[in-house]
C-alpha cells in the first residue's frame, strides 16, 4: 500500500526547502548592485545565529552587507510568505469547492481589497500606524468586508452552499469593481497609483511590514493544516463527508474564514498578484497527487519559490526599471503550467 | 431495562417525525432494531427510506422524537462517535479529486484519527482487512476514477468496513449494478452478517433481493410504517398493492422455499392495442389450452373485464397465468383428457358469461370438449369470438373433426378476429 506518511510528506517538504534555500542565496545575490554568490552567501551565513562567529564579515563590503540586509532580504522573505499564503488559500478554495478554477480570490476578496486600497490612497494621505500603510490596513478591511458579506448571503439555515458562495462573490466582486472604477473617474490624477496597487507588486517591501505579516500568516497557515484530512473527505460531498465522521458544515467554515483571511493578509501587502494561487496547487498535484495531507505543505512552499522567483525576475530582467510582479508570473507562469497540462495528459481534477 | 436494550436492540426509534420544507417526511415512527439482523426497508420513491438512513447517520437532524443507537440518544453523539457506529454504504460516491483505492479507503478510518497525528498501525490493518473482505487488495494503488463500475462499489463496500461498525446501512448499494454483481455483494452484506454478527439495515431496489436475505422487512408508506415484520408474514399481494400501488403475483421460490415476487404486466406488450375503454360489468370466458389463452386472459384482467378461463390441465402455462392473475378457472388432471365433470363445470362458466372467447388453441381428442362448449355457447346465443391467428387444419389433430366443428361455430355466428387484440374491438 503506498499512502501518504509523515516520512512521504517530510521528505517532500525537506526537497523542495533546499530548493527554496538556494533560490534566497541566489535571488540575494542578483540585483543591481552585483554581489557574488561566494559573498552573499558569506552575507547571509553571518545572519545565522551560531554561525556568525565563524564567519569574518571584515573582508566584505558593509554596503553590500545592507544592500543584502535591508532591501533584499525583506523583499525575498515577503515575496516567499505572500506567495506561500496565495497558494495554502488556492489549495484550500480549490478543495472546499470542487472546483479547478477557484483561487484565493474567488469569493470577492480582491475586489474588496482593490476598493479598500483605492479608498485608501485616494482619500487618505499620511503614514498609517505601526508603519503599515493606510493602503494596506484599508486593502484588509476591504477584503475582509467582502468575505464576511459574501459568506452571510451564501448562509441559510445554518449551511453554506458552494454554488451561491461562488455566484455571490462573483455578483458583488461585479458591484465593488464598478465602485472602485467610478472613484477612479472622479479622481483622475490617482489612477497611476490605483492600477499599480492592483497590479501587484512587493516593491515597497520591509522589515516591518514583514514582521506583521508574516507571523500572522504562519499561524493562519499552520492552523489550517490540521483540517487536511477533513478537506479530503468533503471532496467527496458534504453528505458522504458526514457519514465518514466529518464535521462538515463546521469544517466548511472553518476553512472558508482562514483561507479568505490568508488570502486578504496577502493581498493586503502585496496588491493583487493572480495565477500564483491558482497554478501552484494544480502544479503540486501533478507531481505529488491529490491528497491534501501532502498537497498543501507542498503547495504553500512551492508558492513561496514560484513567487520568490517570479519577483526576481521582476526587479531583475529591464534592470533598472521593476515590472509589477502580477504581470511576471502570468507571463511565465501560465505557458509553464499549460506545457505541464499537455505534457502530463493526466486528468489532474 | 437498560441491560435488556444492550442484549436485544441496537436501535431503537421512538416517535421520529421529520419534516423537510414545511413538508411531513416521516410520521412518528416507532420501532426496534434487533443487534445482529439483517433487516429491509421497502417502499416506494417518496415514502422517506432514504429521510430514515440520513437520520440514523446523522446527516440530517431537527427531526422531533428519539433515535437511540446502542442505548445513546443520537443527538447527544458527535459526527465521529456516530461514523464509529454506523457505517453508510451509498450507492455511488464521486470524490473531487483523484485519489487512488487505499486513500479512498483510508477516509473509513477519519473518526479513529486525532486531528493532530497521522494514521497508525491499527488504521492500516483495519484498511488492510476492509481490502480483504471486499477483495480490493489487488488493485489498492489504482486511481479510483479508472476502475470499472463493480470495483468501484467494492471500494465504497471497504470505505464503509474501515468504519469498523456494528451497523452497516446500505443506500441502494446494488441496484445500478448487473445480477452477478449484485448477489457477488448480497454475498459480502451476508457473510459480514453471519460471521461477524454486523446489523445489516439495507434499502433494496429489488424486493426479491430483500425476500431471499432478510430476516424482517419494513414496509414504508408515505413516511409511515405499512408493517414491519418477517417476510411471510407481511409480503402479499393485498400489502404491495397498497404500498406500491401495483399489481403483483407472489409465490414461493421452489428452490429456496422463500417467497417471491413478480409483477404482472398489464401494458401494451402485445403491440398497440385499440385504446378502448373496457366495459366493467362485462364477463369474459376464455378458452384454454397449450398457453393459447394467456396472452388473452392478461390484456382482458388489465383492462378490467372479470376474465375465466377452462378447461385447462394443470402444469399448462395457461394455469400458471390464472393463478398469477387469481382468476376463476376450470382445471383437469394433467395430459388427462377433459371429463365430463370439468366440461360441465366449464358450461356453468359460460352460462354466467356474456363473452366466450376461442384463441388459436391446438385441438386434440382429449380436448376436443372445449370445442363443443363453445358450440353450446353459440347455441346459447352468447357473443363468442374467434381468434383465427393461424389455421385450423395446423391445429386439428383429431383427423378433421375438430376442423368441421370449428367452421360451423363460425358459420353460426362467431365473430372472426385476425389477432388478440383485436378482440377489444368486439367487445
Amino acid at each position: 500500500m503506498i499512502m501518504v506518511t509523515r516520512a512521504r510528506i517530510l521528505k517532500h517538504i525537506f526537497i523542495m526547502l533546499l530548493i527554496l534555500i538556494l533560490l534566497i542565496i541566489a535571488a540575494a545575490s542578483i540585483g543591481a548592485a552585483k554581489i557574488s554568490l561566494k559573498d552573499t552567501g558569506l552575507i547571509l551565513a553571518s545572519f545565522i545565529p551560531g554561525l556568525n562567529h565563524f564567519i569574518d564579515t571584515s573582508r566584505l563590503d558593509p554596503q553590500d552587507i545592507v544592500i543584502i540586509s535591508q532591501i533584499r532580504l525583506p523583499r525575498i522573505f515577503l515575496s516567499i510568505f505572500v506567495g506561500m499564503a496565495l497558494a495554502a488559500a488556492g489549495v484550500i478554495f480549490q478543495g472546499l469547492f470542487r472546483n479547478p478554477m477557484a483561487d484565493p480570490f474567488v469569493i470577492g476578496v480582491s475586489a474588496g481589497a482593490a476598493l479598500g486600497a483605492t479608498i485608501g490612497l485616494v482619500f487618505i494621505t499620511g503614514v498609517g500606524l505601526l508603519g503599515i500603510s493606510t493602503t494596506a490596513v484599508f486593502a484588509l478591511v476591504g477584503a475582509l468586508g467582502t468575505t464576511f458579506l459574501v459568506y452571510s448571503i451564501a448562509k441559510t439555515r445554518g449551511k453554506v452552499s458552494v454554488v451561491t458562495l461562488l455566484l455571490s462573490g462573483i455578483a458583488l466582486s461585479a458591484m465593488l469593481s464598478a465602485i472602485t472604477y467610478f472613484i477612479m473617474i472622479f479622481k483622475v490624477n490617482d489612477i497611476a497609483k490605483v492600477i499599480f496597487w492592483i497590479m501587484g507588486g512587493l516593491t515597497s517591501a520591509s522589515w516591518n511590514r514583514f514582521i506583521i505579516m508574516a507571523p500572522l500568516v504562519t499561524v493562519l497557515v499552520v492552523i489550517s493544516g490540521f483540517f487536511m484530512r477533513d478537506l479530503n473527505i468533503i471532496s467527496l460531498g458534504d453528505k458522504r463527508a458526514v457519514q465518514l465522521g466529518v464535521q462538515t458544515e463546521k469544517v466548511k467554515k472553518i476553512m472558508l474564514v482562514m483561507a479568505s483571511f490568508i488570502a486578504a493578509v496577502a493581498v493586503s501587502v502585496s496588491g493583487i498578484i493572480g495565477f500564483v494561487g491558482l497554478i501552484t496547487p494544480h502544479i503540486l498535484r501533478l507531481i505529488v497527487g491529490p491528497d491534501h495531507k501532502i498537497l498543501y505543505p507542498t503547495s504553500a512552499i512551492a508558492g513561496g519559490i514560484v513567487l520568490l522567483m517570479s519577483d526576481t525576475l521582476a526587479r531583475t530582467i529591464l534592470m533598472p526599471r521593476e515590472i509589477p510582479v502580477g504581470i511576471i508570473t502570468s507571463i511565465i507562469g501560465v505557458p509553464f503550467f499549460l506545457y505541464l497540462l499537455v505534457r502530463s495528459k493526466k486528468q489532474i481534477f | 431495562m437498560d441491560k435488556m436494550d444492550k442484549k436485544g436492540n441496537i436501535i431503537s426509534v421512538k416517535n421520529l417525525n421529520f419534516s423537510y420544507n414545511h413538508n411531513q417526511v416521516l410520521h412518528n415512527l416507532s420501532f426496534d432494531i434487533g443487534r445482529g439482523d439483517f433487516i429491509s426497508i421497502l417502499g416506494p420513491n417518496g415514502a422517506g427510506k432514504s429521510t430514515l438512513v440520513n437520520l440514523a447517520s446523522k446527516v440530517l437532524e431537527n427531526y422531533r422524537g428519539r433515535i437511540e443507537i446502542d442505548g445513546k440518544d443520537i443527538r447527544k453523539l458527535g459526527s465521529r462517535d456516530v461514523a464509529k457506529m454506523v457505517a453508510v454504504v451509498p450507492q455511488y460516491t464521486n470524490p473531487g479529486f483523484n485519489f487512488t483505492v487505499s486513500e479512498m479507503i483510508m477516509m473509513g478510518r477519519h473518526s479513529y484519527i486525532s486531528r493532530f497525528g497521522m494514521e497508525k498501525e491499527e488504521d492500516y490493518s483495519a484498511v488492510n482487512l476492509a481490502m480483504e473482505k471486499t477483495e480490493t487488495l489487488s488493485f489498492a494503488n489504482r486511481k479510483y476514477s479508472e476502475l470499472s463500475g463493480g470495483e468501484k462499489q467494492r471500494v465504497i463496500i471497504a470505505q464503509a468496513l474501515a468504519q469498523d461498525s456494528p451497523i452497516l446501512l446500505l443506500d441502494e448499494p446494488t441496484s445500478h449494478l448487473d445480477i452477478n454483481f449484485q448477489i457477488e455483494f448480497i454475498n459480502i452484506f451476508l457473510s459480514l452478517n453471519r460471521k461477524e454478527g454486523k446489523t445489516i439495515i439495507g434499502i433494496f431496489h429489488d424486493i426479491n433481493l430483500a425476500i431471499q436475505n432478510s430476516q424482517k422487512m419494513m414496509l414504508l408508506k408515505d413516511g409511515r410504517i405499512f408493517n414491519f415484520g418477517i417476510p411471510e408474514s407481511i409480503i402479499s399481494r393485498e400489502s404491495i398493492k397498497r404500498v406500491f400501488g401495483s399489481d403483483v403475483f407472489v409465490g414461493k421460490n421452489p428452490v429456496t422455499q422463500k417467497l417471491y415476487v413478480s409483477p404482472i404486466f398489464t401494458p401494451d406488450i402485445y403491440g398497440g392495442t385499440p385504446d378502448i375503454k373496457p366495459n366493467k360489468y362485462l364477463k369474459v370466458h376464455v378458452i384454454g389450452g397449450g398457453g393459447a389463452a394467456s396472452p388473452v386472459v392478461n390484456l382482458l384482467n388489465g383492462r378490467g373485464y372479470e376474465v375465466s378461463c377452462g378447461v385447462i390441465n394443470t402444469l399448462d402455462t395457461d394455469v400458471d397465468t390464472a393463478q398469477m392473475l387469481g382468476i376463476s378457472y376450470v382445471t383437469e388432471a394433467p395430459f388427462s383428457p377433459i371429463s365430463l365433470d370439468s366440461q360441465n363445470k366449464n358450461l356453468e362458466f359460460i352460462k354466467s358469461s356474456d363473452v366466450v372467447i376461442l384463441p388459436g388453441v391446438e385441438f386434440g381428442y382429449g380436448n376436443f370438449p372445449n370445442l363443443l362448449s363453445v358450440k353450446e355457447a353459440v347455441r346459447l346465443n352468447k357473443k363468442v369470438i374467434v381468434i383465427d391467428e393461424k389455421c385450423i387444419r395446423e391445429r386439428d389433430h383429431t383427423d378433421g373433426r375438430a376442423g368441421k366443428l370449428y367452421q360451423k361455430i363460425i358459420k353460426s355466428g362467431a365473430v372472426v378476429v385476425k389477432s388478440v387484440n383485436q378482440i377489444l374491438l368486439h367487445l
